[in-house]
């Protein structure tokens, strides 16, 4: 604004001299005054000088001020200054600068101060506290100097806006103190150090938003027909900005800040030199190219951090959030290269001194990560990570050694993992990893082998009752797709001297909200005694067989299973189910109406003989259809089923009735009978 | 004597050879008749309507508008019209119905009540204008979305499969679109037809 006003009134001042001396006024109209930098139109100046006075008043109108390359424009301009004289050649005017129908002295009220002389130019515009300065020296006319003192971020909004054109800035100021070079037939030069404060922005899609920012940088601009040219150097201090899901909260301490851009003719930013050095938590050295709609062509970063724990604040907390992962503690220090292309990630690099990683959920617990992962697009790389131990959902793993091949997108082990968990071992064999890209998930292949687990630990670790047993088995084909893991083959284990065999499994949503568990389990000759009293049940002799089908467990509660228990004689196996088995029994059942003398009775065996113990439930709904032992004399309609067919004397029988059973009260009374809670109803 | 001695011993004995226990256990037939008879006296009128409106496959699902437990987000009490019947019981549900309803009045009420997230048309939400959000709250409201529409996803999976319908897992998905948006308070958007709209 200054420098076309400042144009038009040495113009004026330039007819000072044709003018007579004693002549009261001068007056011109001027249709339209074309400068370098702006336009101005309707022009009318007017100067009075009474005769012998020593100042006179000059005033300039300006119908329309408009400066296209700089995104200025203003309407009625007003100036009106006491004209005098300064040293022997100079000439100084000082007076209020009024746009529109504002007054002088309000808040609006600028004042715009001139000075001028062979040698030299100065002008000063002021509003409150905001200065701007402006010289000029003859000697050097190409170089303008500008100095700014707290000038509010919106005066310069038309001409940032040029630059990013959907940023809007709300608050803030600045203070800089630039250098002009602008010689005909040369590249425009501004160069000279800049200090933002509190600089609040927001782009109008909101994507990008910035609060809070302070910055003391060197900038250096050079701008050519074809070429242009932005360095930025010095430290970025506080604020918080928000770019897409990235959300960066700065930390009260500098944070070193290094860009070099340079764009050819009207191609994409070209970043050459990017740094960001943010003491031992990040420092980044590395290279970009922008495409034309600001979208992000090509990157590669140097990433070091000898220190990752306030790494998520500050940096990851919007990524990490996402996926359900904000709270994840991260300690160690850890180096990264990575280099993208058109979006996607053609090579990663991880290097891991002592990482540890841990989900304050426990939902994963990764200690003493070291060694390095490395992926590839494209030609083949190897690498190895190892951990000292961790745990998964409860379940503790010891040492393990991972080695990676990548190649062609795709991560992979090259030879087969082992990891030893819970007494026994789990041995991945052909993991093939490919990250997600082009809107498809994560893909995750591999076969699995577990031997000789300790399945008692396990029960231990996710609370079960204390189950013993070893676990073994193999999966040939386990695969991860669209948030579901379906494991082909079965898994054996060996339980209560029998076996149990899982098939069909499939997890959905592991990583999700709910996980979801289907399998369909076996069991074959399980020593009923040993599993009674684990279950806290009394005692019940002889063994067990079982199915059941379909079982689905959400959140690790069961809400749909088709289960049949019945047990298996065996020639020279006792059979007997003791007295406190059959109060518990009994004791789930809502009333149990047995003949008091009968009640009595039983209080004097100490258990009885049976030939067979069957019984079924069907879960849908939160309904249990029952069933027992399956009789050739058993009408559907009744709503009676056998559950203990006794043998020997006193012969012993458990009906059950009420095939549609509550399965919440059922669960609550038999979690009651094994914890020993029940008093047996018996009348 | 001693054989005097024995005879009740005895008589006991014999007494006690057949003992049978009867177990009644807890019914769940009661209550299925009281929820089904609750239903049926609310839903006798929208019966006809869900028939006309949706048609094909949709026409074997029940009508059924218990939606109580949606009440207890707190938008609003419109009674479904229209709505399948969901039976959505299981204790894991539930419990997802009740971490969605702390969360919604934790963080996401806001978000609807200023414009910045909406119902998208395939039963998720979305943040659809960040700017009115500030700053600071934009992250956690990021979150907060991402796991909330984690949670959803889960229960129109879990809630088909729970009728032994996988299949009309999209079905369940548009009926529960169309419910959150009947739910929501005015002034809340929905995105309808590809645009946003406000109710």
């Amino acid at each position: 604004m200054v420098r076309p006003i400042l144009a038009a009134s040495l113009l004026v001042l330039g007819m000072l001299p044709a003018a007579a001396v004693h002549a009261r006024g001068v007056q011109a109209r001027i249709a339209r005054i074309t400068t370098a930098v702006a336009t101005l139109e309707q022009v009318r100046v007017r100067l009075d000088w009474a005769a012998d006075a020593d100042s006179g008043e000059l005033q300039l109108w300006a119908g329309r001020v408009d400066a296209p390359d700089l995104g200025y424009r203003y309407r009625d301009l007003h100036w009106r200054c006491p004209l005098r004289r300064a040293g022997k050649d100079g000439w100084h005017c000082d007076g209020p600068l009024l746009q529109g129908r504002a007054r002088p002295g309000t808040a609006a009220a600028m004042q715009l101060a001139v000075r001028f002389d062979a040698a030299m130019t100065q002008a000063t515009l002021q509003q409150g506290r905001t200065r701007i300065v402006l010289d000029r020296n003859a000697a050097a006319p190409d170089l303008t100097s500008l100095d700014l003192r707290q000038v509010p971020i919106a005066w310069a909004q038309a001409l940032l806006a040029k630059a990013w054109p959907e940023a809007r800035f709300k608050a803030g100021d600045f203070d800089a103190a630039l250098a002009i070079e602008a010689p005909a037939g040369r590249p425009l030069r501004v160069s000279g150090p800049l200090v933002l404060r509190e600089i609040g922005l927001e782009t109008a899609d909101a994507a990008i938003a910035g609060e809070n920012l302070g910055a003391r940088v060197a900038i250096d601009f050079r701008s050519a027909p074809a070429l242009s040219q932005l360095a930025i150097d010095g430290e970025v201090r506080g604020g918080e900005f928000l770019a897409g899901n990235t959300y960066v909260a700065l930390p009260a301490s500098p944070v070193g800040l290094r860009i070099d851009a340079i764009q050819r003719g009207v191609s994409g930013w070209e970043l050459p030199r990017i740094e960001w050095r943010d003491g031992d938590v990040l420092q980044v050295a590395g290279s970009a190219g922008l495409g034309t709609d600001a979208s992000l062509r090509a990157l590669d970063l140097d990433v070091r951090s000898r220190d990752m724990s306030p790494l998520r604040q500050r940096y990851l907390s919007g990524w990490l959030g996402l996926f359900g992962l904000g709270e994840v503690d991260l300690h160690g220090a850890m180096d990264l290269r990575v280099q993208l292309r058109d979006g996607s990630l053609q090579r990663a690099d991880a290097r891991l001194h002592g990482v540890d990683l841990r989900d304050p959920g426990e939902r994963f617990v990764f200690d003493g990560l070291r060694g390095d992962v490395r992926y590839s697009a494209g030609a083949p790389v190897q690498s190895e990570l190892q951990w000292q131990r961790g745990k998964l959902y409860g379940l503790e793993f010891d040492a393990a050694r991972l080695p990676f091949a990548s190649a062609d997108g795709q991560l992979a082990f090259r030879e087969d993992a082992t990891v030893p968990i819970m007494g026994g071992s789990m041995t991945f064999r052909g993991l093939a990893i490919r990250p997600p890209q082009g809107g498809a998930g994560a893909d995750i292949r591999f076969a699995l082998v577990l031997d000789d687990i300790d399945f008692g630990r396990v029960s231990q670790a996710i609370g079960l009752p204390a189950f013993q047993g070893r676990l073994s088995g193999s999966i040939p084909h386990a695969r991860y797709a669209n948030e579901r893991i379906d494991f082909d083959g079965g898994l054996s284990m060996q339980l209560f001297d029998g076996r149990v065999a899982f098939s069909s499994l499939a997890l959905e949503r592991p990583f999700g909200s709910a996980p979801s568990l289907s399998a369909d389990i076996a069991f074959d000759d399980l020593d009923l005694l040993r599993l009674t009293e684990v279950l806290g049940f009394g005692s019940i002799s002889g063994r067990l067989d079982g199915r059941i089908e379909g079982l689905r467990l959400v959140d690790w509660t069961p809400v749909a299973f088709d289960a049949r228990f019945i047990t298996d004689a065996r020639p020279g196996e006792k059979q007997r189910i003791s007295q406190r088995a059959v109060q518990n029994i009994s004791s789930v059942g809502d009333a149990s109406f047995v003949t008091s003398l009968q009640g009595q009775l039983i209080g004097l065996f100490d258990d009885f003989g049976y030939r067979r113990i069957g019984i079924g439930c069907r879960l849908a709904n939160e309904v249990c259809a029952m069933s027992g032992l399956q009789h050739s004399d058993d009408s559907q309609a009744s709503n009676a089923f056998t559950i203990v067919e006794g043998a020997g004397l006193p012969r012993l029988s458990v009906v059950g009735f009420n095939k549609q059973v509550d399965w919440p009260t059922l669960v609550e009374r038999l979690a009651a009978v094994g914890s020993g809670e029940v008093k047996p109803v018996v009348d | 004597m001693k054989q005097w001695l024995g005879m009740p011993v005895v008589g006991a004995l014999l007494l006690s050879a057949c003992v049978t226990i009867n177990v009644y256990f807890p019914a769940a037939e009661a209550k299925e008749a009281a929820r089904e008879f609750v239903e049926k006296v609310i839903d006798e009128a929208d019966k006809v309507q869900i028939k006309d409106s949706s048609g094909g496959g949709m026409a074997a699902l029940r009508v059924r508008a218990d939606f109580d437990p949606w009440m207890l987000l707190g938008i609003g009490s419109a009674q479904a019209q229209g709505a399948p019947d969901i039976s959505i019981k299981t204790p894991a549900i539930q419990a997802i119905q009740s971490r969605m309803e702390s969360r919604f009045n934790g963080t996401l009420r806001a978000g609807f009540d200023s414009g910045a997230l909406g119902f998208t048309s395939d039963g998720m939400i979305s943040v659809r204008d960040a700017g009115k959000l500030e700053l600071k709250d934009r992250v956690a409201m990021n979150a907060a979305v991402a796991d909330d529409n984690r949670d959803r996803k889960a229960v129109y999976r879990e809630v088909a499969v729970a009728n032994g319908h996988p299949e009309w897992e999209g079905q369940i998905r548009d009926v529960f679109a169309k419910q959150w948006v009947d739910s929501a308070k005015s002034g809340w958007w929905y995105q309808s037809g590809g645009g946003w709209k406000q109710k």
